[in-house]
């Protein structure tokens, strides 16, 4: 058995460690405080409309050696979509541009109060084709694939349902809140479908919904490991550059909020998670009822196993509604935001999603 | 031999609580993420929403007509009246950006006819 030596610290010893202690401190508090740089990959503005940008990213690979069809990313419309392209080395588009796709990002912006009456209809069909308009006529293909992830993956599946013969060749669907069948399925449905709960008070309150509100529910869903166990990692891993680096991006991206239209989320709120329209087939956008049959695209539903805001059964449901003949469902192990800025991403997640559309893009 | 003991720091305020933090707190994320889920929880925090956004709307509607009243009486557009400004100013841009639309289709139209009408041509050199 080994004998323990307990040495008596000094006072040079007790000096160094507070001042350990006060560096530490400081570095702690200077990450929570301050922002990465993040969205680092070189693009350009190529279109704009009220608060959205088209941004089109800088290819890297050769032009004879790229996949013919662009590759359109849509994320949700109450965060930034600096998640995509987090920080360099660990970035979605980067990895996508690599594997020689001509990669555009929708950022929709953040909503003022002139926005507060924008709905999905008008996501849908007033922004997102203009926008795909624009891609088209810089790429000069007619054809694309769109990836959306959260209500991104939404508002992609209502265009998909509603213009089927649009040129959208592949969907790729992330973590997408569509079938609201179970009430009890955790998640925002047992807060917003209870009765207590009213979207159009607060909407009339506010006009829009504040980012820091959204953020707060997202964050209460899990609220150990979000409003300590988060904290506590990076306190813990101080010394560790990589797991700061990556922190810090991470934080930086989640404290950015942006408000969600007003007009949006109480349709949210009352015709997708309370009355589950778009799977009972009552869904009318824009004067169109949105019919799933009519979609008609390849379809890569990617749903994280552990995902919280939106679990499981509200992306799988839709596999056997839709018109697709080429349709697969891709379960990965993690989170909401996990699966694709984690930093498993880039050995699970995108080799499967570059794979599957390699297969197709053509 | 004698080996210096690397698990207790007696400098390290986040030490002694380590592994006892350690130990609780997946069992205590559990408990809170079961408590968040369910009716009670979703009641609670409903019901206390919706007093305090029915509270404060008269305060509310109170602060925005003695503001439309001020900014009235300083000859100032009031919120409104930008709101309604702003959105005219995107109604414009959606007409410029449906105008832009035209004018991208006619080149790509002229392109596409002349990609179509080349290998006639084509055809016609090779007769000659």
């Amino acid at each position: 058995m080994m004998a323990t030596e307990f040495h008596p610290p000094t006072a040079a010893d007790v000096y160094a460690e507070l001042q350990n202690i006060a560096q530490r401190t400081s570095t702690f508090n200077r990450l929570v405080s301050t922002d990465a740089k993040i969205a680092q990959t070189p693009k350009e503005v190529i279109w704009t409309l009220n608060k959205a940008k088209l941004y089109r990213y800088v290819s890297i690979v050769p032009e004879d050696k790229r996949h013919k069809l662009p590759l359109f990313l849509v994320f949700a419309i109450m965060n930034r979509p600096h998640v995509l392209d987090l920080r360099p080395g660990h970035s979605f588009v980067e990895y996508m541009l690599k594997h020689g796709y001509d990669v555009y990002l929708l950022d929709w912006g953040a909503p003022g109060p002139e926005d507060r009456n924008l709905k999905f209809d008008d996501y849908t069909l007033e922004y997102l084709p203009r926008a795909l308009r624009k891609m088209k006529a810089i790429s000069g293909s007619d054809r694309f694939n769109m990836l959306g992830w959260c209500l991104g993956a939404l508002i992609s599946t209502l265009y998909a349902a509603l213009r089927p013969d649009d040129g959208l060749k592949n969907l790729i669907l992330l973590t997408a809140p569509l079938d609201f069948t179970d009430k009890t399925a955790g998640g925002f449905i047992r807060w917003t479908c209870n009765q207590a709960f009213n979207a159009d008070k607060l909407v009339d309150a506010f006009g829009n919904v504040p980012g820091e509100m959204i953020d707060y529910g997202a964050k209460a869903l899990k609220p150990v490991e979000n409003f300590i166990g988060n904290y506590l990692k990076l306190w813990d891993n101080l010394d560790n550059s990589k797991v700061v680096d990556a922190w810090h991006a991470m934080n930086t991206w989640v404290r950015d909020n942006i408000p969600m239209a007003g007009g949006a989320y109480r349709q949210l709120i009352n015709e997708f998670y309370r009355q589950n329209r778009l799977i009972e087939g009552t869904l009318v956008i824009d004067g169109e009822r949105v019919d799933l049959r009519r979609l008609n695209a390849n379809v890569l539903n990617v749903i994280a196993e552990a995902d919280h805001i939106t679990p499981p059964c509200q992306s799988e449901g839709i596999m056997s509604r839709i018109g697709s003949q080429d349709k697969e469902v891709f379960r990965v192990q993690g989170g909401h935001i996990g699966i694709m800025a984690g930093s498993g991403a880039e050995k699970t997640t995108w080799p499967h999603i570059e794979r599957w559309l390699a297969a197709r893009a053509d | 031999m004698s080996e210096k003991n690397e698990a207790f720091n007696p400098f390290d305020p986040t030490g002694m609580f380590k592994n006892m933090r350690d130990t609780s707190m997946d069992a205590w994320s559990k408990l809170m993420i079961q408590l968040v889920n369910t009716d009670a929880y979703s009641q609670a925090t409903g019901t206390m929403l919706d007093a305090w956004l029915s509270s404060s709307a008269p305060f509310r509607r109170m602060l925005e007509t003695t503001m439309t009243q001020v900014l009235s009486n300083f000859n100032m557009p009031t919120r409104t009246e930008i709101t309604s400004l702003a959105e005219r100013l995107t109604n414009i841009e959606m007409r410029l950006d449906d105008l832009d639309a035209k004018l991208e289709e006619n080149p790509r139209g002229a392109r596409r006819g002349a990609a179509k009408s080349k290998p006639e041509s084509n055809s016609g050199e090779g007769t000659k």
